[in-house]
Parts: structure tokens; sequence; C-alpha cells
């Protein structure tokens, strides 16, 4: 009885939910090269990072080269700006700006003839208290995921980011969050994984877990919560490039933010 | 014999030589003496034309209604020559005659044509019961002649479609459904693969009033877009109205989807229902008292979910996944004056997953009316109504829990007076107020939840409106309608109002006590129609229609969602408008077998809304903050080549179409095509009846693919690939075409009992229609990125078994 109705289940889901998927070539303009920032600036390892590459056209391969050249400056709570070194191609860093919560921090970026700059004030550190993970059950397949806990400050305007690392893999899904709903109260949030059946992106007893938690400022918050648009799926809402931080015209983000992370065996 | 009893009849009369040789064929003495009478007081009405002046006039009125079921009949013609009219939503109608005798012809679509003769003394009361065509298949055929879209009525951009058109109807998974039926038909585009939903004319999806039994519905679909929330066996009468929609409509920008459930069989008791593959239906009809009251209960459900409850593995049988609709009316004569009906619907989804999450959201709408007559010339509805939608979503695991809860909830009482002056006009007159309580979310969570126990403020509105209209016989071949609807939003405190900068930052906060008037919202909405009639056969008509829309549909997803949310306009969202002209050709062709209908049409739309990049709508607070507004504009012309007579009737459907936007802050404040925007559509739908036992449809479907967005380009960001976005809506999907295949197999047909079994295969030659088109890095080369194109529903067949116990 048990297989017929497990047929019965499957034919009908079969039909009503099979959908067969194949690649397909589409005929995409190619447009004008655009300038992509990525600055990074963390409370821990006075560590300053700031990448600048292109766009390319959908056709071409995905090696982005790093584009050289630029003079990047970081002011801290408006002293003089420190000048980054550029250590590879489209690297440019430095070691000496101390980040310190509650400064706000400008970047200013002189690259091919045009400027960019962006703000980012780095945020209070809430602590990331324990990590934990758990198994549900649906539709007969076991589902394990990590669950992060901290607890939201009072004030509002709180922002977190988690990145998940599987065996020192990095996970893609983009985890954020802020404290819309959850202002002031001890919370515990899963990092679900839409893995669309994906058996290695499973969690699996053994596996080495690494969070890594950072408190983000809303201007980040805002292009995390918006890059879903731009992850090149068409059915939900319309696709658009993510809401930058950065004036002048550039795609990416500046952010300064805290770092912090925990580690845990899957059992 | 190819032909009617009435129209061979009909042939006689014109044609006095026929008659000896047809006298063989029809060699029955009652047929000899009706066309015997025919012809005298063809006559006589000949004569007597030549002395209309003068002469005193006489009202006849009353209701029609079917013979067999006692349903009233909405749209029935009454004609005695050149004068007639059309029975109104209850079936009743008031013809004015001149002194002396008349034949009066009565058809309705699907029903037998009965002729009356009246000599006119006096001013008095008909009511009038149509027959079924149902006395051997020949006549089945070729009786079901309607005579034709009306030429004279000013009424243009309207489509009906009776439940016996719907029938036939290959669908999805055998569920007949007519929001899918209508899509069907020239200028109403599908929302896409198996949806439910529709764009009307260029119109977003929640610019379509969707009314059932004059309560609007506000989420009209199942299952995430794949049913309709209507159960096709409860419905009497569909009536789309696309452009020139009459005074009494109003409050959406694009079109009217005006649904009339059944008024229940009051002349015998009759049990129906259907099996199919993914629901079951029944239906309870009968009379309270015989010919005067009845009552109709309906109801379907879907039942995949039982299958899951037979499993053994708990995290199978612990989930829930179904729909059910429930349908129930009574009307009920008080006197031979006035007439009440109560009808009520009740639809809900569930969706659950053991008891960690659920998610249940429905329609409960219902409708009080009073129909009273006074005198024979005045026909008065009351009406109070009232409407639901809301969605609950339940999350308990662990930390997460909470419930969210969400609500739209009208209160609305309508009173309309519908006045037969005379034989040349007919006056409309109405007031209509809605109260609306718009409840966006109520988060309740519990001590140890991560949530905080939340509600979004609340909104309240109070919408007015008054309107008036005559449709004047202006000449014998101009008649004319015009009105006017007097529209009055007012948006009520309690609560919070911003005001919100050009980039979208909140710059003042008002508050605002409960009860307190925030603003009103004045809009006159004029509406002019026109038809002339060029000859027997063929019309023109033209019309103006402006329409003005306060609430408005904020949604995340292309397709539709059970939580997608209504918001009423505010200080900062202003009330979306839109005017459209259009004009038309109509022609009845080779004797009414076929009617051929061209209309084209501009709409020009003003304050639309679209939504800023990375906008939150599920924000607590402005959500102004989140959306931009801009313009639209649609134009196009459509055509439908139908045929409806025969052993084979359909239609052929072709829509040439442009729809755009422009919108602050999107694609360089430049004109960007709508999503919804699709050159070419094509529908062909065929029926053809073999014989008594077996009938065979089909239909095909092609249009061009809707305009969407694709990368430009990509680029790296945190060690992943994302898409480079330059224009709005610069690409097509692929072109869209499917053929469906049906067949319906009479089992048994005795006077108790008859039961038929019906076939159908969607999408029958399995292609492949793109459903989404996804960009991802390449899975088996990861330095390079692909297109992948995903489609649904690939030869789908279904069997369903339908009976009826009388």
């Amino acid at each position: 009885m048990k297989s017929l109705t497990q047929i019965g289940a499957s034919v009908l889901m079969i039909l009503l939910f099979a959908s067969c998927e194949k690649v397909i070539s589409i005929n995409l303009n190619d447009t004008e090269k655009r300038y992509v920032i990525e600055g990074n600036l963390s409370n821990e390892g006075g560590n300053c990072t700031v990448t600048i590459t292109q766009t390319k056209n959908f056709n071409e391969d995905n090696n982005f080269p790093g584009v050289s050249g630029a003079i990047v400056t970081v002011s801290d709570n408006g002293s003089a700006p420190k000048q980054l070194t550029e250590t590879t191609p489209g690297n440019y860093t430095t070691t000496a700006i101390n980040g310190t919560i509650g400064h706000t921090y400008t970047l200013n970026i002189n690259v091919g003839g045009r400027t960019f700059t962006s703000t980012s004030k780095m945020p209070v550190l809430v602590k990331l208290d324990s990590l934990y993970v758990e198994e549900s059950f649906f539709f007969g397949d076991s589902t394990k995921v990590v669950n992060v806990k901290y607890s939201d400050p009072v004030e509002t305007g709180n922002a977190y980011q988690f990145v998940q690392y599987k065996n020192s893999v990095e996970e893609k899904t983009v985890f954020v969050i802020n404290d819309d709903y959850t202002n002031g109260r001890p919370v515990t949030t899963p990092l679900f994984i839409f893995s669309d059946d994906d058996e290695d992106k499973k969690l699996k007893t053994g596996d080495i877990i690494k969070i890594v938690m950072k408190c983000i400022d809303p201007g980040y918050y805002k292009y995390l919560f918006s890059i879903d648009a731009a992850t090149g799926s068409s059915n939900n809402a319309t696709p658009a490039n993510p809401v930058s931080n950065i004036t002048g015209g550039a795609l990416g983000y500046f952010s300064a933010h805290t770092t912090q992370s925990k580690s845990l065996v899957v059992n | 014999m190819a032909l009617s009893r009435y129209r061979v009849t009909a042939i006689v009369v014109r044609n006095p030589i026929l008659y000896a040789g047809c006298h063989t064929i029809f060699n029955k003495n009652q047929h000899l003496i009706k066309i015997m009478q025919k012809f005298f007081l063809l006559v006589v009405i000949g004569f007597s034309t030549q002395f209309i002046y003068g002469q005193q006039k006489f009202t006849i009125s009353g209701t029609v209604k079917s013979k067999r079921n006692g349903e009233t009949l909405i749209g029935a013609s009454i004609r005695s020559k050149n004068v007639g009219t059309v029975s109104n939503e209850y079936g009743y109608y008031s013809l004015t005659l001149p002194e002396g005798p008349h034949i009066l012809e009565i058809s309705s679509v699907g029903l037998q044509t009965q002729e009356l003769q009246i000599v006119l003394t006096k001013t008095f009361v008909q009511n009038i019961f149509l027959d079924e065509n149902s006395k051997d298949l020949d006549e089945v055929i070729v009786t079901a002649v309607p005579k034709g879209r009306s030429l004279k009525s000013t009424q243009m951009g309207v489509e009906q479609i009776s439940t016996k058109e719907m029938r036939n109807i290959p669908m999805l998974l055998g569920e007949r459904d007519v929001l899918k039926v209508i899509q069907l038909l020239p200028g109403i585009k599908s929302a896409g693969e198996g949806n439910s939903g529709f764009f009307v004319r260029g119109g977003a999806a929640d610019q379509n009033l969707i009314l059932l039994d004059e309560a609007p519905v506000y989420n009209a679909s199942h299952l995430l877009g794949f049913f309709s929330t209507f159960n096709s066996d409860a419905i009497k009468d569909v009536t789309v109205y696309k452009g020139g929609m009459p005074a009494q409509y109003g409050g959406r920008l694009s079109s009217v989807l005006d649904i009339k459930m059944n008024d229940g069989n009051n002349q015998d008791y009759n049990v129906s229902g259907g099996i199919g593959l993914i629901s079951s239906k029944l239906n309870v009809e009968g009379p309270l008292q015989k010919g005067k009251s009845s009552f109709l209960v309906s109801g379907r459900r879907t039942y995949a979910d039982l299958f899951l409850g037979l499993s053994n593995d708990p995290s199978i049988n612990n989930n829930t996944l179904y729909f059910y609709d429930l349908n129930a009316k009574l009307n009920y004569q008080l006197s031979n004056k006035d007439r009440l009906y109560v009808s009520g619907y009740f639809g809900s989804d569930k969706l659950g997953v053991g008891d960690l999450f659920g998610l249940r959201w429905g329609n409960g709408t219902g409708t009080l009316r009073w129909n009273h007559i006074f005198g024979n010339k005045l026909f008065s509805n009351t009406s109070l109504i009232f409407s639901n939608y809301n969605y609950q979503i339940n999350i308990r695991s662990g930390a997460n829990d909470f419930t969210l809860f969400s609500q739209i909830r009208d209160w609305n009482i309508k009173e309309e007076l519908q006045w037969y002056l005379n034989d040349k006009h007919n006056i409309r007159i109405g007031v209509n107020s809605i109260n609306h309580t718009m409840r966006p979310g109520d988060i309740t969570a519990s001590q140890a939840s991560s949530f905080n126990s939340l509600n979004f403020q609340r909104r309240y509105s109070w919408e007015n409106a008054a309107y008036v209209s005559d449709v004047w016989k202006a000449t014998e071949k101009l008649n004319i309608s015009y009105g006017i609807r007097l529209t009055a939003f007012s948006i009520i405190g309690g609560g919070d109002f911003y005001d919100v900068d050009g980039e979208g930052r909140v710059t003042d906060v008002k508050h605002y006590n409960s009860g307190e008037l925030v603003k009103t919202y004045f809009n006159p909405e004029p509406r002019l129609a026109a038809s002339y009639g060029l000859n027997n056969s063929s019309s023109m008509k033209a019309a103006y229609v402006r329409n003005v829309q306060n609430l408005h549909l904020i949604s995340n997803s292309t397709t539709s969602s059970p939580t997608d949310k209504w918001i009423a306009s505010t200080n900062i969202i202003k009330p979306e408008i839109s005017d459209q002209v259009s004009i038309g050709y109509y022609r009845n062709l080779d004797d009414n077998k076929y009617e051929l209908t061209v209309e084209t049409y501009y709409k020009s739309m003003q304050n639309q809304i679209d939504y800023r990049d990375g906008a939150n709508i599920y924000i607590n607070g402005a959500i102004e903050a989140q959306l931009l507004y801009g313009n639209g504009r649609a134009y196009g012309i459509e055509g439908l080549l139908k045929r409806k007579t025969g052993k084979l009737t359909g239609w052929l459907s072709y829509t040439l179409s442009k729809t755009e936007r422009k919108i602050n802050g999107i694609n360089n404040n430049q004109w960007y095509n709508a999503r919804q925007d699709r050159t070419h559509d094509i529908a062909l739908v065929a029926m053809y009846q073999l014989n008594k036992k077996w009938s065979f449809s089909g239909n095909w479907i092609f249009y061009t693919g809707d305009a969407v967005s694709f990368p430009s380009g990509k680029y790296t960001v945190n060690n992943q690939v994302y898409f480079y976005y330059t224009g709005r809506n610069g690409y097509r999907m692929p072109d869209y075409h499917r053929l469906d295949l049906g067949a319906t197999v009479q089992l048994k047909n005795r006077k108790r009992w008859s039961s038929e079994l019906a076939f159908s295969v969607y999408n029958a030659y399995g292609r492949e229609n793109a459903y989404t088109i996804q960009f991802r890095e390449s899975e088996d080369d990861p330095s390079k990125t692909e297109a992948v194109q995903t489609a649904l529903f690939k030869f789908i067949p279904s069997i369903s078994y339908n009976f009826k116990f009388k």
C-alpha cells in the first residue's frame, strides 16, 4: 500500500511540477564597461582592502582582471585621507587604518579619469553567541541547517551578514538580516540554503562549518538585500542592479563592519 | 434538415412562394396556423406603421427565465421589429411599444427563440420562459443560433461567455476555469503558463475589477495562480468589459469581469458533480417554493493531499496542501414586485509542513440584494455587499515562532434605479459607498520568539460614487449612451502619513487621529459611447471612458502570490487614472453563422506605480518610500471571427498591441515596454460535435514572448558572479505556442441520470515554452556563464467524470 501511494503521490508531483531545463543561447547586447568596487574595512587586523574590477560581456569568461593605477584613499572620521597601495593588480590595501566602532570612513577613488566616493559607519559589535545545527524533514528528505544566535541591541538600525564556510569552501547564498522585526530580542536565525537538491551543498556529518558574522551598516545591508535581483533569476521581481552606496556611477559597495567567527563540526 | 423550425418559418414568411414547397417538410397543422397568423400580423403591423403618429404607447414588462430551471436570463433580447431591449442582470425587461398587435421575438444565447403574439391595449406584466434546445441533436446544433452580437447596442469592448461555451474547452488538468477561457479572447492576455491571472489591453493584473455577484474578489487565484477561485459549476454568466465600461462600474483602470452565480433551479431538485484529476465538485440546487424561490450550494475541493495522508512517513503525512471553494445562493420571491437574493462565497488554500510552517489564504464574499419593481418602468436594486481577503502565515520552528495575519475587508452599499423611461431612453441612476479596512500585517510572536509582536499601520478609507447614464435611441440607426460617474475617495485616520522626497526619503510625518480625514480625491469619470448601424448586418461603434483606481496591488513577484498586498491611495500615492478611446466595426456574416468584430483602442494612464530598485514592500512605515510613479500608454487592434452554428463552432482571435510605461527613475526616464507587452496574440478555439455521444475540441495559442530584462554584462563581487542590467524590459522571452485537445463522451443520458467522461491533453505537441530564463555560472565549465530555460507542463493528460442526478 505504501508503495502504491508513493507512486500516486509522485505521479501527481511529476504532473504538477515536472519541469525541464535546458541551456539556450540568447543574443545579449554588449555594453560599455563599468567599474566595480568592493571596499571592505574591518575592525579586526587593521585591514582595509579595496578591489577594483570592471564589467564584462555575458559571453566572455569569468576571469575578471583587476584595474591598476587607481588612486584609492580612505579617511577616518574626517581626518587626513590615507592612500592604499596596490599589492596585486586591482587590489589596494593599507594597514594604517584601525577600524574602530562608531567611526565614519570615507572612500575616494580616482581611476580612468573618474571619481567615486562612498562613506560607511562601522556599527556596534553584537556578539555571536552560539551556533547549532538543526535537522528537519521535508517530504521524506532530511535537511541540516546551521542556526546562529545573537542578542539584538535595543537601538534600531542593526544589520548582520553571515558567511558560511563548509570545509573551507564559501557558501554562495547571501545571508543577511536586519532588526526590522527582531529589534531588541534574543535572535535565533536559520541559515537556509536553497540548494536545488544539489547533494554537494548539503551538510553532512563530519563537515566543518565556520560562520563569519559581520555587523554591517544600513547602506551595505541595502546592497546585499537588493543583490538577489542581480543573481540572474527572472521569475521573481524585475531583475535590476543592487542599490550601491557608492556615488559616481560605479557598481559595488563600501562597507565598514565588525567581524567575528565561530566554528562547529556537524554531527 | 439543417435549419431550425423557427428559422424555416421566418423564410416562409419572407418568401411566400416557398411556402408550398416547405409544406411537405413541415406538414404539421400547427405550423401552418402559426405561419398564417404571423403573415397576418405582419400585414397588420405593416399597415399600422403608417399611422404610428398620434398612437398611444403602452409598456410590457416582466422577467425572462429559463423554462427548465427557472434561472433568470441576463441579456436576453426582446424585440418587436426595430424596437427592442435586453433583459438586465436580474432578467427584468421593460419595453414600451405603440398600441396594437406585435410579434415579440425573445432570444437568448443557447436557448430556443420564442415568439409571442400580443395585442397591446394596456400596460401589463408578461413573464417569459425560454425553452432549452434539446429536442433532438440536429436541432440542438442549429437552433443554438443566437441572434448575433447586438449590432445596435452602444456597448463595445465587451465579451460574454456562457458556461455552455466554457464546458468543452480543454483546460490544464481538466479544471474548467473562466479566467483561463477569457484569456482566449482578443485583448485579454494570460499572465503566464497555466496562470489564471490576466492582463487587459495593456493594464496590470491589479487593474481588473473582478466581481462575484457584485462583491470584489481581491485575490482570484488558488495554488500560486494555477487555478482561479471560480468554480464553473456555480456560475451563470461571465461578462468582461475591456473598454467602454458602463457608469455603474468603477474602481479599476483596465477591465471589469462581472461574474454572476446561478440562482438555483426553482423547478426541480438537481444534484450534479464531477470527479477530476485534482479536484471533485458537487452541486445541489432546487426549489424552495416551486417556480418562485430556490437555493444552490456548490463546493469544490482538491485532494492531492489525501495521498499524503496514506503515507506512514510523518515527514510526508504531516503536510497539507489543498484548496476548496464553497458557493451558496438563495433567492426568495417576496411578492410579484419584490425578490431577495442572498449569495456567498468562501474559498481557501492551505499549505502546511507539519507544525513548522503554515500558510493559508482565502476570500470570502457575501451579497444581499433586494429587487423591487415600481410600476412598469422602474426597477430598483439595493445591495449590501461584504468582501474579505486575508492570509495568515504560521511559523513554529524553535525561536522562529510567530503568526502573521493580513487582511483587506470591504463593506459596501449600493442603490441603483433603472428607469425604462420610454422607447428612446433607458436611464440608470445609482449611488455606492464602500468602507475599506486594510491590515497590512499583524505579527503575533511568543515570549521566546526571535520576533517582536507588531501591528503594521492599519489603513481606512471610504469610497463614494454616484452615477447617472442614459442609453438613448437617437434615430433608427444611431444609439448613444452617455453618463458620468463621480467618485470621492477619502483617506481616514488614524495613523501616520508621510511626506517623501524624490530620493525616497521620508521628510515629514503627520499623525492623524482615528476618524480624522486625511485627504479626499474627487474624480469625475465621463463615459460616452455611440453605435451607428451601417446596414442590417453591420455597424460601427465608438467609445470614450475614464476610469479611476484608488486601490493598488503591491507585489514583489510577476506571478500572483497570496502575500501580494493591497494599499489605498495616500497623500503621496495618487489615484491612477486612465482614458481610453476605442472604435469598432461589427458584422454578422453568412446569415448570422459568423460574427466578425474588429476593435482598435488607445489608452493613456496616469499615476502608474512601480518599485524602486531594492524595494522592500514588507516594511512597516512609509511604503511610499519604496515606490516610483509615472505614466503608461497602450494601443492596439483586436479581431475576433466567431462561428456560432453548425457542428463546428469556435473562434479565431488576434491581437496586435503595444504597452509601455514611463516612470521617473526607471530606464533613464524613457518609455519602456511593460512586462505584459506582447506584440501578437492568437487563439484558435474549435469545438466539433460529432454525434450525440462524442464531441471534440481543441485550442491553439500563440503569443510573442513577454518583455523582460536580461543582463547586458556581468561582474564579480564577494567572489561571485552577478549580472549587470542596463535597460528595463529590453529583451523578449521566446515566442509561446501550444495546442490543447479535448474529447467528451456522453455515457448515459436518461431522464433522471446523465453522465459523461471528459479527456484532455494540455500542450499536446509538447512544446517547451519558457516559464523562466535564468542566468548562472555554467555547470560544466564554471569559467563561463549560461542561460537556462525552464519549461513546465508538457503533454499533461487529464480525465474527469461528470454526472447529473435530476
